[in-house]
């Protein structure tokens, strides 16, 4: 498969544009199967207490070969600002890498992100050192402020996390994609390989899939599929697409044709 | 610990404590208050009253 044009986060350069999740699998071997099905070559994990009564219980990471992988833990579950900075701090304790997916999300029912506590956690975070790649409802002006201190993405929601409604803000996208400095990742929501071909034929530099795939009915084929989206979504935007217009253009000559002397065409 | 409360023995230290969990330092990290280690590199320290340990692991999420 052709690569298309590599993407340039916070120094590092990856040749996939598809990131991935590894929730909600049921069954590790799948996982493992769909990751490299898709070419993902950044992931994200979660951190979790450890379960003191009953140790042992698998998160289905277990034999997975991390390394092999951009790990992006997150802050997922975490409600305030002080909350995600202290969840990432352990995380980085745990993974050894300082990169952060920030989510500062208060509401369990749409899963939406609090903007005022991210960009305050954002902005400790990249004091401390982090690599921040916050999740955040698309909007340009706070995606110039996340910019301003710091943050190595802004990564904007297509839909509410785990709906699999695709792409229901490409106008919002559109004013974070505007005049952004940091490549842009839509992320939640997507729901089949066209709804990330739509988000990279915005402009989005990548997209971030989990539910979409791991309950899919054959995750190792949607991973390829995804895959496939990204990179047509990606072509498609660079080769620049043509204008819009509001009557048709015939695709085939208007001279030459074969005509009879009295047709009967409605006026 | 991990957000209720545990029994403090007299002396008891933070890789006691570790090793009477049996918690695995590989993907593991370990907060005492506000210091943060990896598990396999947190020095050993007497535990006190009010001390807040977290331990946590990497699980998958997306």
């Amino acid at each position: 498969m052709p690569h298309t044009d590599p993407l340039t986060i916070a120094g590092k350069t990856f040749t996939s544009r598809l990131m991935l999740g590894t929730g909600k699998y049921h069954d590790f071997g799948v996982m493992k199967e769909a990751l490299e099905a898709s070419g993902t070559q950044i992931v994200t994990v979660a951190i979790r207490r450890v379960e003191l009564r009953a140790p042992g219980h698998d998160g289905l990471l277990e034999a997975l070969d991390l390394g092999q992988f951009q790990l992006l833990p997150n802050t997922a579950g975490c409600r305030t600002a002080e909350e995600a900075v202290r969840v990432a701090k352990l995380a980085r304790a745990a993974t050894g890498v300082d990169w952060l997916k920030l989510e500062v999300i208060p509401d369990p029912k749409y899963l939406l992100p609090d903007p005022i506590g991210t960009l305050r956690a954002a902005e400790i975070l990249v004091g401390e050192g982090f690599t921040v790649l916050p999740y955040v409802q698309p909007d340009g002006v706070l995606a110039r402020a996340l910019e301003r201190v710091g943050c190595a993405t802004v990564m904007p929601l297509a839909s509410p996390i785990g709906t699999g409604k695709g792409l229901r803000t490409p106008e919002l996208i559109r004013t974070v994609l505007d005049g952004a400095s940091v490549p842009i990742v839509v992320d939640a929501g997507l729901g089949v390989p066209s709804d990330a071909a739509q988000a990279l034929e915005l402009g989005a530099d990548a997209v971030l899939a989990n539910t979409a795939i791991a309950e899919a009915r054959d995750p190792v084929a949607m991973a390829r599929a995804f895959a496939l989206g990204v990179e047509a979504g990606r072509l498609g935007y660079l080769a620049g697409r043509m204008a819009e217009r509001e009557s048709a253009s015939p695709s085939s000559p208007v001279a030459g044709v074969v005509r009879l002397p009295d047709p009967e065409v409605p006026a | 610990m991990n957000g209720e409360p545990h029994p403090l023995t007299p002396g008891l230290t933070l890789h006691a404590l570790l090793r009477r969990l049996n918690i695995e330092r590989e993907r593991v990290a370990i907060a005492v208050n506000d210091d943060f280690y990896p598990a396999g590199q947190a020095p050993d320290r007497e535990l006190r009253e009010e001390d807040v340990v977290e331990i946590v692991r990497i699980i998958g999420g997306g």
